[in-house]
């Protein structure tokens, strides 16, 4: 028996019936989960049959009600509350409804608080992602063109040009890191040793990239 | 009533080791490889700070200028990502596990600054 | 006809391994309804990835339940594995599956020890502890730690067995089985254990599968799925894997099943190690996941099936992590057991699904 699993699509309208067309048809019923994101929550819903593990996500709004699977599939009340404690979403329905005090938590709904260092890290991520996309359609023609004459050139005399690039490459890293020091004289110390961190991070980065394109 | 299904066990157990130590008499010895505490090799260290930023639990503090290197031996859960991280391969873990204390305490290590010619080897 | 009383069971209750509260509506010793309650071990353990990068998760992954660690590190490298599009050497496969069946079988000891001790029966909960430890003695050798493992990461794993531990291994092993063959007739066919849990709590072959059951607790209702039988990882390379299934579908049948699955195990091993391939334990792996990729994975724990679900963000930090435990799933299974039991077999029903609610809570 293989294994094999897919992730679709399926609206909040559809979600009742289609549970129930599930289990006439004989599928296991493995989960329900909910995945914060942009627009709100994305529910996902797994079935299993043989073994063909089908997930299927729902995405709705954060204040959107839902209807519950529980008396399809009497397994699912305790996804269900978990949910709507710990999501904020309102779950109609639930055969064992424990109204919000399925766990006992501090703060309402805390999977849709995001902490600000994660906010932040998020949307440079997205930041990065649009930047890279716009350079993939607008050719970068520098870096392409060097490696092209580097491949045809002698291999010593492509030795020497590689190593007197990197030499200039470092020669101007000094010279910004020295100025980024002046800089971070006059900062508060601890954005400073944050700044230092991420500088760090990113000669890392750039070295083994550096590494691996060798 | 039924046999006495265990009496093998429990007459044999009579004459055979038992299967417990008498601790703190008998000190059982721990095998090679088992995850203690961190050393860390001065000599060798070149406090890049890889190993704190790698650390799960926020264990260890390197701190560049001044060049030192802390290590919280209570807050460290014997993962060894810091020891697979370190890129100089100071870092080992040692089979000893850090006893217990009445007080919680930062084990720092002085790093000596490296000689030039010695780096490169 | 009697009055109905409500009688608060746990969260403290000295047979309970794990704090669980039921309220039980009794009538006159009898259980008619029971309302499970959890949330006391609640850690909010997903929420960290938002703090711990997919190569730190993996630390507090484990840390979820201390019996089920090694299979939530196994199943968390799998999924992230599957995310990132990383294929991890055969060799590396060979040793997680030799390893998360080790914890199976310690997992299964612990589980007699304290079905033993629900009953009443200190000495075999003893000699089945005094059995597990010689296996913790093998995660101390092989891996450095007793009972949290870290020996998984993602690409594969950490430490080797070489070809003289591996005999050790497995002469350990030989060693165990002859133990354990007392225990297992004693606990299969001792009179008193008998009438503990023959015809208690019995759920039949429909209502396990309406009520999604999984793992043990399903297969000693005839339900036939273990998720070892789709043969993924090192699991294909078995001869033949059939999963044990018992159809009584009561405490006697769980216990049963249970017992069968240690030997099954332990022959496991044995045959994955003679077939073990050499080469690299890991690779490397760079980057991150991709921005709204997704991946699911299903792993066979010793309580069932666990599903794992991950999904990226385009940072190192996860954007979402689920675990969903076995137990969770059998929670429904277990309230509808309890129904109709008498008092005194409360204790032996909420046992026999091998209850791991801090898995459960996270």
């Amino acid at each position: 028996m293989g294994f094999e699993q897919d992730f679709e699509p399926l609206a909040l309208d559809e979600l009742h019936g289609f549970a129930e067309s599930r289990r006439a048809e004989g599928w296991r019923y493995v989960q329900t989960l909910a995945v914060l994101t942009d627009e709100g929550i994305d529910l996902v819903y797994s079935f299993m049959k043989g073994g063909h593990l089908a997930n299927h996500v729902v995405p709705i709004a954060r204040d959107a009600e839902v209807p519950s699977i529980s008396d399809v599939f009497l397994a699912a009340f305790v996804f269900e509350n978990e949910i709507h404690d710990l999501f904020g979403v309102a779950i109609k329905g639930i055969a064992i409804d424990f109204e919000g005090n399925f766990y006992q938590l501090a703060n309402e709904a805390p999977m849709t608080i995001l902490s600000p260092e994660q906010a932040a890290a998020r949307e440079k991520a997205k930041k990065a992602a649009a930047v890279k996309a716009a350079k993939e359609q607008g050719v970068a023609p520098e870096a392409d063109d060097m490696e092209a004459k580097l491949a045809a050139m002698d291999p010593k005399k492509a030795a020497k040009v590689r190593a007197a690039m990197e030499a200039k490459a470092k020669k101007e890293a000094a010279a910004k890191e020295a100025e980024i020091e002046g800089k971070l004289k006059d900062m508060d110390s601890e954005k400073a040793a944050k700044v230092r961190a991420a500088m760090e991070a990113k000669a890392k980065k750039a070295a083994s990239r550096a590494e691996g394109g060798e | 009533m039924g046999s006495f299904r265990l009496g093998g066990m429990t007459l044999g157990s009579l004459f055979k080791r038992p299967e417990t130590l008498r601790y703190p008499f008998e000190v059982k010895e721990p095998p090679q490889g088992l995850k203690g505490h961190i050393v860390n090799d001065v000599s060798r260290c070149i406090v890049c700070g890889i190993c704190a930023r790698v650390c799960p639990a926020g264990a260890l503090a390197v701190d560049k200028k001044a060049r030192t290197w802390a290590i919280d031996p209570f807050r460290c859960v014997q993962c060894a990502s810091c020891v697979a991280a370190c890129p100089k391969g100071c870092l080992t873990m040692a089979p000893e596990a850090t006893g217990v204390a009445a007080e919680r305490y930062d084990v720092v290590l002085e790093v000596p600054e490296q000689p030039k010619g010695a780096e490169a080897a | 006809m009697g009055k109905a009383t409500i009688i608060p069971f746990g969260p403290q209750h000295p047979v309970l391994p794990e704090p669980l509260h039921l309220d039980l509506v009794v009538e006159d010793e009898t259980v008619i309804d029971c309302i499970p309650q959890i949330g006391f071990v609640h850690r909010g353990l997903e929420k960290l990835v938002e703090t711990r990068d997919y190569n730190q998760f993996i630390y507090i992954a484990e840390r979820i339940c201390g019996i089920c660690a090694m299979g939530h590190s196994l199943g968390y490298a799998e999924t992230v594995e599957e995310l990132m599009g990383v294929e991890v050497p055969k060799r590396a496969e060979y040793l997680r599956v030799i390893w998360h069946e080790l914890s199976r079988i310690h997992s299964h000891l612990l589980w007699l020890g304290l079905a033993a001790d629900a009953f009443g029966f200190e000495s075999m909960f003893m000699h089945c502890w005094r059995l597990r430890e010689r296996i913790l003695d093998i995660f101390e050798k092989t891996t450095g730690g007793r009972v949290i493992l870290s020996v998984v990461k993602v690409g594969g794993v950490a430490r080797d067995i070489d070809g003289a531990m591996m005999q050790g291994i497995l002469a350990t092993l030989d060693g165990i089985r002859s133990d354990y063959s007392a225990l297992m007739k004693t606990l299969l066919t001792d009179t008193s254990i008998k009438n503990r849990t023959v015809g208690v709590g019995t759920i039949g072959y429909d209502e396990a599968v309406a009520l999604s059951m999984v793992g043990p607790f399903a297969r000693a209702s005839a339900v036939n799925y273990d998720v070892r039988s789709f043969g993924r990882g090192a699991y294909g390379d078995l001869a033949d894997f059939q999963p044990i299934l018992d159809n009584q579908g009561d405490c006697y049948a769980r216990v049963k099943v249970r017992c069968l699955e240690v030997l099954q195990s332990i022959d496991i091993i044995r045959e994955l190690a003679a077939k073990m391939p050499a080469g690299d334990i890991a690779v490397a792996v760079k980057g991150s996941p991709a921005a709204g990729a997704q991946a699911s994975n299903v792993l066979e724990q010793p309580r069932g099936e666990c599903y794992y679900y991950a999904r990226g963000n385009g940072t190192k930090h996860l954007d979402r992590m689920r675990m969903r435990t076995p137990t969770s799933q059998n929670l429904a299974g277990m309230a509808t057991a309890l129904k109709g039991c008498d008092l005194a077999d409360v204790n032996m029903i909420i046992l026999t699904i091998d209850p791991c609610i801090s898995c459960t809570e996270r």
